[in-house]
Formats: structure tokens, sequence, C-alpha cells
């Protein structure tokens, strides 16, 4: 479309040179050709924008309409070719297609769609204004000046021209000013980069709706207004343009940057190639196969150092930001190498280059699937969503962290996002090193927890002794001395009784023993689980089902089952208020499975209580996994797996 | 000997009280917890105060500390202790302010020498339970001057540190007395203590240089 534009607008040129101002002609043409070339880039980069297709396509009609038709017209006049008025015609009504050019770009800049439902309304009046005036302007005698000849051959005064071309004149002038409206509505609303795209539009814009009307209204008073419409009309595809190329509007800037690039590569590399083409052609002489192949090695050699320096030189030049953010990363990459830095360095490295030290990059833990820092502290609820940019960073598909990132005005979209691909393997690093962290601090801490457990159970035992059954037996040891004072003082009678006492101590002390080795694995165990599991049961104060099976497992793993299925069992019983409970051991799957579940009113949570956060610091060290299933009103249900290793 | 009673168990403290009552002696008070002695005590004027180690509210050194502040405040009452486990620190260092005792609770059942005991107490005397006067004793290297100690002597020297006076240890030995005071001025000689110093001061010297010989 652009090539078909820049040819009509060079036989427009060649076709008016000479026959009309010069100014006219070249600032037509540079009109058109610059809005279809903005159009062009904008609709290659993004095609489901309509912008771009709106640029492409009112600049081409322009070309056609205006700039070709009118050259055609006075051409034809001069040449006396055929079709000149005909040709004038359509180049007389050409301002109103251009109108709605003009109109639809306004309301739909820079996204392509309305800023709201409201603005349909000014489609509708342009449209009708268009409908009105097109008529009332072609068949308007009024026009004749435009005509080389003096007269429009469709002119008439059947219809009342005067009258449609003032209704729809004014109508379609309301439109246009309407939809420059609505891009400072847009403008208001915006922020940040974005406001500063639509700045320049939006200022181009309302010079546009001002300058135009006040144009047409004075076209035939003073060629001046032709010049301003002309100005007024160039000014927007610049603006446009100012928008994407300075303002990054639609990412058109890596375009150039390629173009720029492989343009300087291909004619460094052409004029290589011819060089040394020419230079062993003259020596091995012309025509030998040995130049050409010898002009190619180099070239196929140069070519990648020479890409890299060229879009160094390009980068630097052009892309300032982000030349500087390249070489930093590499900087900090070749410390790492040397061990001069730490992979964790990636964060304040990112920080640096994007100039936000609030910049946070978070890992990923896909085990945990959560977010965390790079202390390896995680970030309850996925990351804050405060506002920031989220820029996800991924390897191979798996997301691997996050850049919280509050974006200024003029960084580069894609600054980040190289920055990023160049420390890849940093972050990588650092992700991997944090979860490492993570888990062997996890591992310790449960070590630890699973000490103070084991040193709180012997302080437990110690206690109940000392306090339990051992005052008992001083106690007892007291009522007998006392006796043997009674047998010698007082009567038989007396001495019974306290002898009596003491032997009803004793078998409160024997109880008090018994309760005290519940923590330690019964004796049962040793005849395998499922007997050890049904004595369990029985002595629990509500039926518990019990299904296990008699096969035997690893010693230490069946003391692990026990304690997992003691644990929810007292669980059901002191917190879960449960009437039944069902107590399932057995294999599957190579792992030993233990299912504890009640009926009780669940709600229970592994950080609430110390027991259930022990019972799973129990499971860990076995290797195994635990979960605990406690909706509330809907029971518990504590499901231990543990590998048999078999 | 009017007596006071501060234990938490119900039987044990009971147990302790019919002891003393059996013996003649006069139970004046009874309490559950170490702060209510305290702040009683002055009202029954007891010549000696008998006081479990673990008492509520947490089951640790309640009574160790309130025996201290016992101790400070009425500094002529007895105050004996009674524990559960061997402990040295708290014990020796106790020990040392006399009119002190500290025993195991299962000395009780050994009644006549824990009255005699107590009473020793009460009359300012010292009383530091054999086993943890063994514990002090026994750990010696060649280097330790209780190495030159003979059997004899140690066992002297043990029943010194338990607060024994040299009566009490010919009694307990079946030795005249005046063999136990020689036995006596060749261990301070031995563990080079000033000798002439008959009761407490003497615990006290004998105490600090076994403690000394603690290995570190």
């Amino acid at each position: 479309m652009l090539t078909v534009t820049v040819l009509v607008e060079i036989a427009a040129v060649g076709l008016s040179w000479d026959l009309e101002s010069r100014y006219d002609t070249l600032v037509y043409a540079v009109y058109s050709v610059t809005t279809v070339a903005a159009g062009a880039l904008v609709a290659s980069r993004r095609p489901e924008n309509p912008i771009g297709w709106l640029f492409c396509v009112f600049g081409l009609v322009n070309a056609l309409m205006a700039d070709a038709a009118q050259g055609w017209g006075l051409r034809a006049a001069e040449q006396g070719w055929p079709g000149g008025p005909a040709a004038e015609s359509v180049a007389v009504i050409n301002w109103l297609p251009g109108g709605v050019g003009l109109i639809l770009t306004f309301l739909l800049f820079p996204d392509g769609l309305l800023p709201g439902r409201r603005w349909r309304a000014v489609l509708w009046v342009g449209g009708l204004g268009f409908a009105l005036a097109l008529p009332g302007w072609s068949l308007s005698p009024d026009t004749s000046s435009e005509f080389v000849d003096g007269r429009n051959p469709l002119a008439t005064n059947a219809v009342p021209t005067e009258a449609l071309l003032l209704v729809g004149t004014t109508l379609f002038i309301a439109a246009l000013v309407a939809s420059a409206v609505s891009l400072i509505v847009r403008f208001r609303r915006s922020r940040g980069v974005e406001r500063r795209q639509l700045m320049w539009f939006t200022y181009a814009a309302c010079v546009a709706a001002v300058v135009l009307p006040l144009a047409l209204a004075l076209w035939n008073v003073t060629p001046v207004a032709r010049v301003l419409a002309a100005a007024a009309l160039t000014a927007l595809p610049v603006a446009a343009s100012v928008a994407i190329l300075r303002y990054r509007l639609y990412d058109i800037d890596v375009v150039i940057n390629r173009t720029l690039v492989y343009g300087a590569l291909t004619f460094m590399l052409g004029a290589a190639f011819a060089a040394t083409t020419l230079a062993l052609g003259t020596a091995l002489g012309s025509g030998s196969s040995w130049a050409t192949a010898g002009a190619t090695l180099l070239v196929a050699v140069a070519f990648r150092p020479l890409r890299a320096r060229v879009q160094d030189a390009v980068d630097r030049r052009f892309s300032r930001a982000r030349y500087d953010g390249r070489r930093r990363m590499s900087a900090f990459l070749d410390r790492l190498r040397a061990g001069e830095a730490a992979p964790e360095g990636v964060e304040g490295v990112l920080r640096d280059v994007l100039s936000d030290p609030q910049l946070e990059l978070l890992f990923y833990l896909p085990e945990s699937q959560v977010y965390v820092d790079a202390g390896g502290v995680a970030v309850e609820g996925g990351f804050p969503r405060d506002g920031r940019e989220v820029v996800p960073i991924e390897r191979g598909g798996q997301p691997l962290a996050i850049v919280l990132h509050d974006r200024r005005a003029d960084e580069h979209p894609s600054l980040l996002q190289e920055v990023v691909e160049a420390g890849g393997l940093a972050i990588e690093i650092a992700r991997l090193r944090v979860e490492l962290r993570r888990q062997l601090s996890e591992v310790e801490g449960s070590r630890a927890r699973i000490v103070a457990a084991a040193n709180d159970e012997r302080r437990r035992i110690e206690r109940d002794l000392h306090d339990g059954a051992q005052q008992r037996l001083v106690s007892i040891g007291l009522a007998l001395r006392h006796a043997q004072h009674e047998l010698a003082t007082a009567s038989a009678d007396r001495a019974r009784e306290t002898l009596d006492g003491a032997v009803a101590e004793i078998a409160v002390a024997i109880g008090e023993l018994r309760e005290l080795s519940r923590g330690l694995p019964p004796s049962q165990l040793d005849a395998g689980l499922a007997p050890a599991l049904r004595e369990l049961a029985a002595r629990a104060p509500m039926p518990v089902h019990v299904t296990a099976p008699s096969e035997r497992f690893d010693r230490g793993l069946e003391a692990a089952a026990y304690f997992i299925a003691c644990e929810g069992l007292t669980n059901a019983v002191k917190h879960a208020h449960a009437t039944h409970v069902d107590l399932r051991a057995g294999r599957e799957d190579g792992r030993l499975v233990v299912r504890v579940a009640d009926d009780g009113i669940g709600g229970a949570a592994p950080e609430q209580g110390s027991g259930l956060r022990g019972l799973t610091d129990r499971v860990a060290a076995c290797g195994g996994s635990l979960q605990i299933r406690s909706e509330l009103g809907a029971g518990t249900a504590l499901i231990a797996e543990l590998p048999c290793g078999s | 000997m009017r007596v006071v009673i501060a234990e938490d168990q119900v039987l044990l403290r009971e147990g302790l009280g019919r002891l003393f009552a059996d013996a003649g002696h006069e139970v004046v008070a009874s309490y559950g917890d170490a702060e209510q002695v305290l702040g009683e005590v002055a009202a029954h004027a007891p010549d000696l105060v008998v006081i479990d180690v673990r008492m509520p509210p947490t089951f640790t050194d309640e009574g160790t500390r309130a025996a201290r502040e016992l101790k400070d405040a009425h500094p002529d009452v007895g105050v004996l202790v009674l524990s559960q486990h061997i402990e040295t620190v708290h014990a020796v260092s106790l020990v040392a302010l006399g009119g002190f005792g500290y025993l195991l609770k299962d000395r009780v059942l050994d009644v006549g020498e824990f009255l005699s005991t107590a009473e020793r107490v009460a009359r300012g005397g010292s009383a530091l339970d054999p086993q943890v006067v063994a514990r002090l004793v026994s750990p010696y290297d060649e280097q330790s001057p209780l190495s030159q100690l003979s059997a004899r002597e140690r066992e002297v020297l043990e029943l010194v540190a338990q607060g024994l006076t040299n009566t009490g240890i010919a009694r307990r030995l079946y030795l005249s007395e005046r063999t136990v005071e020689a036995h006596v001025r060749h261990v301070l000689m031995k563990l080079d203590l000033p000798e002439g110093e008959d009761g407490h001061r003497r615990v006290l010297a004998v105490l600090t240089c076994l403690e000394a010989t603690q290995p570190q």
C-alpha cells in the first residue's frame, strides 16, 4: 500500500508540477506519504489495531482522490487529455472522505476503540454531515472556481445545494470538533506514558479542529487558508509519528532499530564482499571462483561479530538505556562467574538498570507454589498487587520469578525484558539457591523441633516420675513408718487402717506408672501394627473402627504409624468432639498409609497445635507426607503416607 | 520443736506432719505453696521450716527461692529443703548459709536420722545430703588434694561436709571422739584448711574446698 501510495504521489507530483503552487503539490504529497508510512508501520506491528489501516486507507484515498486526480485534471486541461473535469470532480470532494478519516482517527487513536459508548453519536453526526455535504458540495455551482475551466460539470440548481451544504458542513464540522474533544477527554484520563503519547497528537488534533473549519470557511477568500489547512493536516501524521517513535507507541522503535542494524549490516557486508571480490579478482585474475569464495568466507566470518558491533553501536546511539542495561548485566555476570558476586545480587542490578530502588525480584518455588524474596521469605497471598507492573520471568515455559516494578514514563517497555533475558542464568541460579536454603532451613527447623520434642517428652516423663510415682512412694514409706510407730504406741486397728491406706496408695502408684508408659512404644507393637492399633482403639473413650493388615513393616515405620494413630485419636478425643473414629492402615503403592478420620467438628490446622506440627515433623523424618483435611463441620481426616522401601 | 511444713502434695504433707508429731514435735502450720509461707512464717515463730523444692505454680525451684528469702528475713529459723533429685550447686550455696539443710526426700524414711538432722538444723547447724556430698567428694583426680586422704579420712570428711559435729561423727563411725578429732585434724591439714573450728564455719570451709576441687 505504501508502494502504491508513493508511486501515485510521484505521478501526482509529476502531473501537477508547475500547474499549481509548488508548496501545494509537495506539502500534500508529504502528507499522504507520511500518513501511509506511519499507517503501514503500525499495521505491520499491530494488525489488530484499526488505526494503522485507517492511516493507510485515508492516506491512499487522499493520494488518489486529491493529489493524483487533481494532477490529472490539471494536466488533462493543459494537454487536452480526456477525463479532466471528472477527475477534478473527484478532487473537489476529497476533503470530505479526508475529514471522515480525521474524525475516525481522532475517535479511535491510539487503541482503536471508542473512548466510550456515547461517542458513537459523533460517528452518526459525522456520517449524516458527510451524506448531506457530499451532494451539496459536488453539485454546487459555487465550486466552479476549483475547476480549470471555471465550471463545475455536475453543477445543478435542481437540488438546494446551499442548504444541504450548510447543514451537512455544520454537522460534519461539529463531528470533527467533537472527535477532537474526545481526544482531549482521552488525554485527561490518561496517565504516564500514555499521556505523553497522546499529548502531541491531541495538540495537533486541536489545531486541526480549529484550523480546518476556518480554512474551509475562508477557502475561496485567501490562499493562506489552503496553506494553513495543509500545514494542520501534515502536523497530524507528524504528531502521530512522534508519539510512535519518541514515546514508543506500538513499540515501533524495535522495528526501526532492527531496520537500522540490518540495513547497516547489509551495506557493510555488501561493501566488504564487493571490495574483497575486486581485490582478490585483481590479484588472482578476474572471474576467478577463488575470489568469490574468499569474499563469501570473509562475509560469513564477519557476520556475527559485525552484527554485535553494529547492534551495539545502534543501541549506544539510539537506545542508551538498553545499551547501558545490557552492559551492566553482562559485567555482573562476569563478576558472578569470577566468584566475586552472589547470584542474589541480580536484584540489585535490575534496580540499578531500571533506576527503581523499590523493584522487587520474587522467585517462584514450584514445590510449595509460593513466591519468595532473595532471603527466602515467602510473600503471602501470591505477590502484592499494588498497581506496580508485574513482569513474569519464565524459562522453558516454567515460571521462574516475577519482577515487581514501577515503570517510569520514559522507560523502554522491553528494557526490563531484555535485561532479564540477559541475566536469566543468574536469576535461575539465585532461585535454586533460595529454594535450597529454604529447604535446608525447613529441615533444620524440623530437626530442631524433633530434638525439642524428644527433650520435652523426656522432661515430661521425668516430672511425672518425680512428682507422681516417686512422691507417692515416699508418702507410702512415711505411712508405713507411721504404722510402725502406731504398733508401738497405739492399737493394732489404727495401724491396720494406716496400712490399708498405704496399699491403696500403691495401687494408685501402679496406675500412674502405667499411664506414664503410654508415651512409650507399647509392647503390643512387638506383635505387629494391627494388634497395637486394636489395643489403642480399645483404650479410646469412643468407638474406633480399626482396619489394619497383619503384614509386618520396618519397626521404626510401625512405631511412626502407631504414633500417628495415637496423635490422630488424641486429637479426635481432645479437640474434635468426635463420636466415631475410623482408623485404617495399609500398604498402598509401596507406601504405608495411615488414615485417621473422625466425625467431629473439623477445622484443625497444623499451625495451631504443636501436636499436629510434631506429627508433621515425625512423618517428614520418615520421608513421608502428611495431609490434614479438616473443613469446619466435616470432620477431620489425617492421612500419612510413609515410604515402605519395599 | 515448732515446725512449719510447706509441701504441695497432700499425702506427703500429712505424712511429714505425722512423722514430726509421732516424735513429739509440734507442727504449727502446713502450707501447699511457697508464697504463703513467706508471708505467714513470722506469726508462727517456728524453730524449723521444712520446704519442698518443687511447688506451684511452675514446679521448678519455688522452694529453693523461698528458702533463701526465708533465711534472709529470719536468720534464726532453721530451714530444711527437701528435694527430689541430687543437685550440687544450689545445695552447697544454701547450706553454706548455716542453719540450713538440703536433703533428698527419701531421707524421711530413715526416721531417726531424719529427725536428728532436722533438730541439728533447727539449732543452727548444717545438713547436706550424703548423696550430694558423695558427688562432691568422689570425682577427683591424681592432682586433687583429696587423693592424699585415706579411706577413713575421706569417710570423716564426708560426714564433716554433711554437717555432723565431731560427736555426731564419732557416734556414726563407732569411734572415740578423740580419734575423730585426730582424723579431722589430718584432713584439714591435708586440705590446707584452718584448724580449731567446729560447727558451721568448718562445714563452710570444707564445702568451699570441695567445690574448688570440682572438675570445671
